[in-house]
């Protein structure tokens, strides 16, 4: 056995280094399908130390790491370049305390988020960030996404909800990062490192705020049969100044896969689109902002204006919507999901855009998203066993990224830039910005062993791009 | 048409409801790791080995990745069947093939209660202590799960049908059921006739053939749902009622094992007329009781639970009926028996054990469970750990209920 491998079996135990090619084809995707990666091998630390000791042993053989939680990325944030080490943290997945005092949930890096929530729940107290795949995706992964998710509208992204972490730099060195009394102190690292997708330093421990559950929570689902109806019923929502705490959107392609899916709820079959729509806080302010928020729907032709009657109806729209883009597997072998941001106002204009490319590549696209900030989920449908529908699908998502960049948006909500956008993000950045972001890089990681290839456009890629 | 392959997009949802995966954190043990294996399996012959079998093999078929699917993905049914076509999926071991030896017929079956209750007699329990001894994996460790076994006849002889006419139900005994779980049967009978309901016992009915069906031995689990079908037909009964999770899938399941058979168009009208006692008692208006003074847990079975949505109804009843309930965590995770995987991966099965145990809450004194496998794995798993906590089935809790209050015969007094 090699000298490299033969360590890292020291330092986890034999059981914990994978190297069984079949095994490794297992690590090769996350949730976005169109790039595979292999790596050399899979290394699973039981604990924080064995994870900074397998990093400092693969930076002596400048050996590149990538992180994996779920791999539930969208992006290819946990693709691995061929030949890098996974260092999969599955087995660190125990919320280790919990402050009520301070109000922080300390956790290991893969614990599952919505975990978290389920152990503050009973004490009238929830964890914010709630990306659609929380059932199963890892507060590490969240971490170097910076996940978003539909109650992000109020509550705020990732960024906002971790206040402390203990984070391993490319040579294996260990470093905290913020401060559990929440203002950083000088330049904001952990600012820097969420969000930077792995490709900085990997998290091993992580220090959450915890929210305290609202008094009232009220949950409406808004019948329109016209897509543009609906996106301007939002635009109004937003020009009101009522703030909910989740405003989302489904179109009728969509709507038509989650109802043949694990948690249909009932939308009838000849619906243009859904709004689904949260507004929480002191019960009298919810009721007055209900009967406004009923009001403008109204203006705007809606159908139907139904609420959920229970916390399990409640619970059930949420399932349904979340796992809108797992049930795209009932109407198409494959998706390419985007997630481009415009200005809210521009809605209308976008999905009409949306429609209009669709129609000029001759493809489906299904719309989940959330609304009320402007975050688009254009989902594209395709089969890859066809590389003509591949092309298509591509030149129609650079389209709508494009669209989106035009319009003073962005190529990028929650999902990352990854492998996927990585063309995209010369449209976004000057070459200026591009250098300042390279030179952050370098700082943090000289010799680009952290999640190789992702996040900066670099000339060669050594990640298989199909077709 | 997407193929059920193809029609995983990768999101991941699955993984985190899989038992095997959150027992090992290994991506080829979860459903979406399994559905790359079987992928490769198919189309890199030269690639197969021992290892991708056993990770394939460690399927519990729980289905409980089928259940959380957005796109429906049968990724148990998926190594089912990759177990039954191919020549290298492990094959059952001698415990194994001699329990579906003992399965297949009465006079089998009369066997196995005959080898419960020598194995309870005092020579017969420290036999089986003194071969335990230094063998943690033996599959006789499942003796000390047995429940005490005094009955010397099967189920099936000890239930009169009270035969009226269209109305009446089928009650399906099963095979595990009918020699040791034979109590629970006679329970549901009553339990239903209480209900204002007909039961007739049909000596025609077979072994359900989950067993022989998850075992690769299709052939022989087609016969006997063929056999069901046509017994169930003639009887004129207007339902098949069964008390076991497994059997109640297996049996609501023959229109995937008869596909493409003469018998599948049948096999659906006797699909639909399959449920679970269960979902039947919940739809009668029984009286309810006052307390009980016992604490429940409920432990769903996944054939319940994953596989037929069965999740209210045993709760309700037995509230209902005055037990104090008290949810454990992850009442839905599979306990680690599955039907006989528990014969097949020790460690695995031991693992999952454990941790149903520990997830009992204080409070408990007593958890529910509603199939054979889970209660002789789950109340082995108690003996060991020894606490006074018992599994008894959900039908059994009912039944000495109503009979304490005097609703069914001999009752007035606890027993």
């Amino acid at each position: 056995m090699n000298e490299w491998l033969s360590s890292l079996v020291d330092i986890v135990g034999a059981p914990y280094v994978i190297t069984h090619p079949a095994a490794l084809k297992t690590y090769a995707q996350d949730g976005y399908t169109l790039a595979s990666g292999m790596p050399r091998a899979v290394v699973m630390p039981g604990n924080a130390e064995e994870a900074r000791a397998v990093v400092k042993h693969l930076y002596r053989h400048r050996i590149p790491v990538v992180a994996r939680g779920a791999g539930t990325s969208l992006s290819g944030g946990a693709i691995p370049s061929d030949g890098a080490v996974v260092l999969h943290f599955s087995r660190m997945r125990t919320i280790r305390h919990i402050d009520w005092t301070n109000q922080i949930v300390q956790v290991d890096p893969g614990v599952i988020n919505a975990e978290v929530t389920r152990a503050l729940e009973p004490y009238g107290y929830f964890y914010a960030p709630d990306p659609s795949s929380q059932q199963a995706c890892t507060i590490g992964g969240n971490f170097a996404e910076n996940s978003g998710g539909p109650h992000c509208l109020k509550y705020g992204v990732t960024l906002n909800h971790i206040v402390m972490a203990d984070v391993i730099l490319a040579n294996g060195e260990a470093v905290r990062l913020g401060s559990l009394a929440g203002e950083p102190e000088g330049l904001d690292w952990l600012g820097v490192l969420v969000g930077s997708e792995g490709t900085l330093g990997i998290a091993t421990q992580l220090w959450l705020k915890m929210t305290e559950s609202p008094t009232q929570s009220r949950t409406l689902a808004a019948l329109f049969d016209e897509v543009a109806d609906a996106s301007e019923a939002v635009s109004d929502v937003i020009a009101s100044g009522i703030v909910p705490a989740a405003l989302e959107m489904m179109d009728r392609l969509a709507i038509s896969a989650v109802e043949r899916g694990s948690y249909p709820v009932g939308y009838p079959d000849d619906l243009a689109a859904v709004l689904l729509l949260e507004l929480d806080g002191e019960a009298a302010v919810v009721d007055e902002e209900v009967k406004l928020v009923i009001d403008l729907m109204q203006r705007h032709h809606v159908r139907q204006v139904r609420e959920a009657q229970s916390l399990e109806e409640r619970a059930l729209w949420w399932a349904n919507r979340k796992t809108a883009f797992g049930a795209m597997g009932l109407i198409s072998p494959d998706y390419y999901v985007q997630d481009g941001v415009i200005p809210r106002h521009l809605l209308p204009d976008a999905l009409a855009f949306i429609d209009r490319t669709a129609r000029r590549y001759g493809i489906r696209i299904a719309n989940v998203f959330h609304a009320g900030d402007g975050n688009l989920h254009p989902l594209l449908l395709f089969d890859a066993a066809n590389p003509a529908d591949v092309e298509r699908v591509q030149a129609a998502g650079l389209d709508i990224l494009a669209y989106c960049v035009k319009h003073g948006g962005s190529i990028t909500g929650e999902h990352g830039i990854g492998l996927e956008k990585l063309d995209a993000v010369r449209w976004q950045f000057t070459e200026a910005e591009l250098a300042a972001q390279a030179m952050i890089k370098r700082l943090w990681d000289p010799d680009g062993l952290l999640n190789p290839g992702k996040v900066l456009p670099t000339p060669g890629r050594c990640v298989d791009f199909r077709p | 048409m997407v193929s059920p392959l193809d029609q995983c997009v990768h999101c991941g949802l699955c993984l985190s409801s899989c038992p095997t995966y959150l027992e090992t954190g290994l991506e080829m043990e979860s459903p979406r790791g399994r559905l790359v294996l079987l992928n490769l399996w198919a189309q890199a012959p030269e690639q197969r080995d021992a290892a991708i079998s056993q990770w394939l093999d460690d399927c519990l078929d729980c289905r409980a990745c089928e259940a959380v699917c957005p796109a429906h993905v049968p990724t148990g049914h998926l190594v089912e069947a990759w177990r039954g076509e191919s020549e290298d999926a492990p094959r059952p071991g001698r415990a194994q093939r001699l329990l579906m030896r003992l399965i297949e017929n009465p006079r089998g079956l009369k066997w196995l209660q005959r080898l419960g209750r020598w194995s309870q007699t005092r020579v017969g329990r420290s036999l089986v202590r003194w071969w335990l001894t230094g063998r943690e994996d033996s599959p006789l460790r499942l003796q000390q799960g047995l429940p005490p076994l005094q009955s010397r006849r099967l189920s099936r002889e000890q239930i009169t049908s009270n035969h009226r006419g269209p109305g009446d139900l089928w009650l399906f005994v099963g095979c595990v059921m009918d020699a040791i779980y034979a109590g629970t049967n006679r329970h549901a009978a009553d339990l239903l006739r209480l209900a204002g309901l007909t039961v007739v016992v049909d000596p025609r009915q077979r072994c359900c053939g989950a067993l022989h069906w998850h075992n690769g031995q299709r052939a022989q689990a087609q016969q006997w749902a063929q056999e069901n079908i046509e017994a169930f037909e003639s009887s004129g009964c207007r339902m098949v009622v069964v008390d076991a999770a497994g059997c109640l899938t297996a049996l609501r399941e023959y229109p995937v094992l008869l596909a493409g058979t003469p018998y599948e168009a049948r096999a659906h009208a006797f699909s639909q007329a399959v449920f679970d006692a269960l979902e039947v008692l919940s739809q009668h208006p029984l009286p309810p009781l006052p307390d009980q003074g016992l604490t429940v847990t409920v432990h769903d079975a996944c054939h319940h639970v994953h596989a037929q949505g069965i999740r209210h109804q045993p709760r309700f009843l037995l509230e209902r009926a005055g037990y104090r309930l008290v949810e454990m965590a992850n009442a839905s995770q599979c306990c680690g028996s599955a039907g006989i995987y528990n014969l097949a991966h020790p460690d695995m099965s031991r693992a999952l054990l454990a941790a149903k145990v520990r997830a009992i809450p204080p409070q408990a004194e007593v958890v529910s469970a509603a199939n054979p496998g889970c209660l002789l794995h789950i109340q082995q798993g108690l003996a060991a750990s020894g606490t006074p906590v018992t599994a008894q089935h959900p039908l059994d809790l009912l039944w000495h209920a109503y009979r304490s209050q005097g609703y069914l015969p001999g009752g007035g007094a606890r027993e």
